[in-house]
């Protein structure tokens, strides 16, 4: 710091900002950046016209230093993780075994639950067949539908009533009588409501997502420190551009927050919904195989039911550290 | 030549009659009454005072975020009216945007204001350099200290090429010794510009190693209590911290000083004892809980 300071204090083109009399505004950083440029002493503005000068490195990676490299991102942390995350996966794997295999009873009874046997044989059976991986397919088309529709509606709607007293005044009474209705109670009017049936289970997905979406980025905008949006007007931020490059970065941790829980609940909601009015979809796949007293398939819908939702959760958190990288030094953050 | 810059230049900050009261009726409270003051082309002014005397509500309404309630601020003539470009702010917090890079939080204000890419980059790498952290552009505000982000703060204030810098109490939040090496930097790059800044400080020293003038503010409701020279010539150095020019200044502002903060809290301390500092204690503090 000191030394910088010291070597900077030269002498300024002030005599051009005298026989000058245009603007001033303009005129100070340029004049700083010339004089930086003539003392030779910024690379930046010469980048540019050292290409040509060195045009024939060809980067060449060996396999050692791509294989030293994967190493060292095995570090104790993860391998901990990873172990961890096997003890405990492990170990529900053994209670069902166990259970089974045993078919213990005590008050829990596992007579009628199948092995992970059967149910591995069941995947083998139905795994690749079309009725299954089509109700997938239509569980992840009816969970996409709700949750972007939610997605699209929830976060202008949250950044307007977090940003303007008005708006919320007028939306928020709506907001509050709806929350706590939950998304299963929307089945029969929505049935009523939307023409068909694929309708009405996006809806409720809708539903389902939009709360925690809403109310996450309404949390969002408030806990933004005012002194940003302060800083963003002296440099000239319309309201526009302060939407844009203010508020929405900085309330993303908490959008992506409320995408999370919204994904869940919209999952659960779905589940539902198909289960009471469904035709198609895991859900219905999962209550079909109860009243056909096919044990082995409630299980494969279950766990189908667990990995979509993980995978869910999963790619979002994903695209979440895609755009947000600097929370990872953010206080308490991974680094 | 100093002079002739200073003429030739634009950031005439010109505050009058200002009079600013917050809330209605009964708890009605006037933080700022009748105060009038200059800032010249090119000039380093400082205003100094105790703790709640209304300093950082008079840059707030020169920045343009408080509307006065009396008398009113021109910026070269103009009134002011909103916040602008034409005026840099650096804030006592950091305020820099955590989701940007070092030099997209430089560039900001340039983008608000439509230049072009390049350009920007030129610029912010430039006052990067200058503050000497061009190594850290690509890093975030969150991985750097906190004298280098106050140092992010001020050049990208500066970006716009604004008028004149509003400054509240920059260096606050730092511990002593960046605290010191901050003001040398802020002189330098205040050297090279030759804007006006208004400086908002509680530290004696700090206002006299920094400005041209110095205005003293009384308790609340915050008046000018005095205008004060410096006369220490320029650049300014560490050195000059141990003059008995320097010393006598200090032990003239100290005495302003002393008497208001006694002034600000007196009042309260006579008539409600420990509670005057704003603690519940004794009987009645207990009364309310139970």
């Amino acid at each position: 710091m000191g030394s910088m300071a010291s070597a900077k204090v030269v002498v300024l083109p002030m005599i051009d900002k005298a026989s000058e009399p245009e603007p001033a505004a303009a005129r100070p950083v340029a004049a700083v950046i010339a004089d930086n440029t003539a003392a030779s002493d910024a690379p930046a503005p010469a980048a540019p016209e050292m290409a040509p000068v060195e045009p024939e490195i060809i980067p060449t990676v060996s396999l050692t230093t791509v294989f030293r490299h994967l190493l060292a991102k095995i570090t104790r942390e993860r391998i901990i993780t990873a172990a961890l995350a096997c003890v405990s996966l492990g170990a529900l794997f053994l209670f069902w075994y166990v259970g089974t295999r045993y078919k213990l009873e005590f008050y829990i009874r596992f007579k009628n639950v199948p092995t992970p046997y059967e149910v591995y044989q069941q995947l083998a059976q139905v795994g690749l067949s079309n009725k299954y991986l089509v109700n997938i397919a239509i569980s992840v088309r009816r969970i996409l539908g709700g949750f972007f529709i939610a997605m699209a509606i929830g976060v202008p709607l949250g950044l307007a009533i977090g940003k303007y007293p008005r708006v919320r005044d007028l939306f928020m009474p709506v907001v509050e009588v709806l929350r706590p209705i939950p998304a299963i109670a929307w089945v029969p009017m929505s049935i009523m409501l939307w023409p068909n049936n694929e309708a009405s289970i996006v809806f409720i997905t809708f539903i389902g997502a939009f709360f925690p979406i809403l109310l996450n980025t309404i949390h969002g905008v408030h806990s933004l420190d005012g002194v940003l949006i302060r800083a963003a007007r002296c440099l000239g931020a319309s309201e526009f551009r302060l939407f844009l490059n203010v508020i929405l970065p900085g309330s993303l941790p908490h959008i992506f927050t409320g995408l999370a829980v919204g994904m869940g609940v919209a999952w659960v909601s779905l589940i539902a919904a198909e289960m009471i009015s469904g035709q198609f979809g895991v859900g219905y796949f999962t209550w079909e195989a109860y009243s056909l007293v096919d044990y082995p398939a409630i299980v494969l819908g279950m766990i189908t039911i667990g990995c979509l939702g993980l995978a869910c959760s999963g790619i979002i958190r994903m695209v979440g550290n895609l755009l947000m990288p600097w929370l990872a030094f953010a206080p308490g953050g991974k680094r | 030549m100093t002079m002739a810059v200073a003429e030739a230049q634009k950031g005439f900050i010109d505050v009058r009659d200002m009079g600013v009261t917050f809330g209605a009726n009964d708890n009605k409270v006037v933080a700022v009454d009748n105060v009038s003051l200059n800032v010249q082309p090119g000039e380093f002014v400082s205003l100094i005072g105790p703790s709640g005397c209304g300093k950082s509500t008079l840059l707030s309404i020169v920045a343009g975020f408080v509307k006065p309630t009396r008398g009113e601020a021109k910026l070269d003539g103009k009134a002011i009216t909103k916040p602008g470009s034409d005026r840099g702010v650096v804030f006592q917090q950091y305020s820099l945007f955590p989701w940007l890079s070092v030099r997209k939080n430089v560039e900001f204000g340039l983008k608000m204001a439509g230049v072009e890419q390049s350009k920007r980059n030129t610029t912010a790498r430039a006052l990067l350099d200058l503050a000497g952290l061009l190594s850290f552009e690509n890093h975030y505000p969150d991985q750097l200290s906190g004298g280098m982000k106050q140092r992010i703060g001020i050049v990208r204030a500066l970006a716009t090429s604004p008028q004149v810098l509003l400054m509240d109490e920059p260096f606050g939040a730092l511990d002593t010794q960046t605290r010191v090496v901050m003001q040398e930097i802020l002189t330098n790059i205040w050297q090279q510009f030759k804007i006006s800044v208004l400086f908002i400080t509680h530290d004696i020293e700090e206002s006299i190693f920094l400005s041209d003038r110095i205005y003293v503010m009384t308790a609340r409701p915050g008046r000018i209590k005095a205008e004060i020279k410096v006369p220490l010539p320029r650049p300014r150095t560490a050195e000059m911290t141990d003059t008995p020019e320097f010393m006598n200044l200090v032990q003239e502002l100290k005495g302003l000083i002393r008497e208001e903060s006694l002034a600000a809290m007196a009042p309260e301390i006579k008539d409600r004892g420990l509670s005057g500092f704003g603690m519940k204690v004794g009987p009645k503090g207990v009364g309310e809980i139970f």
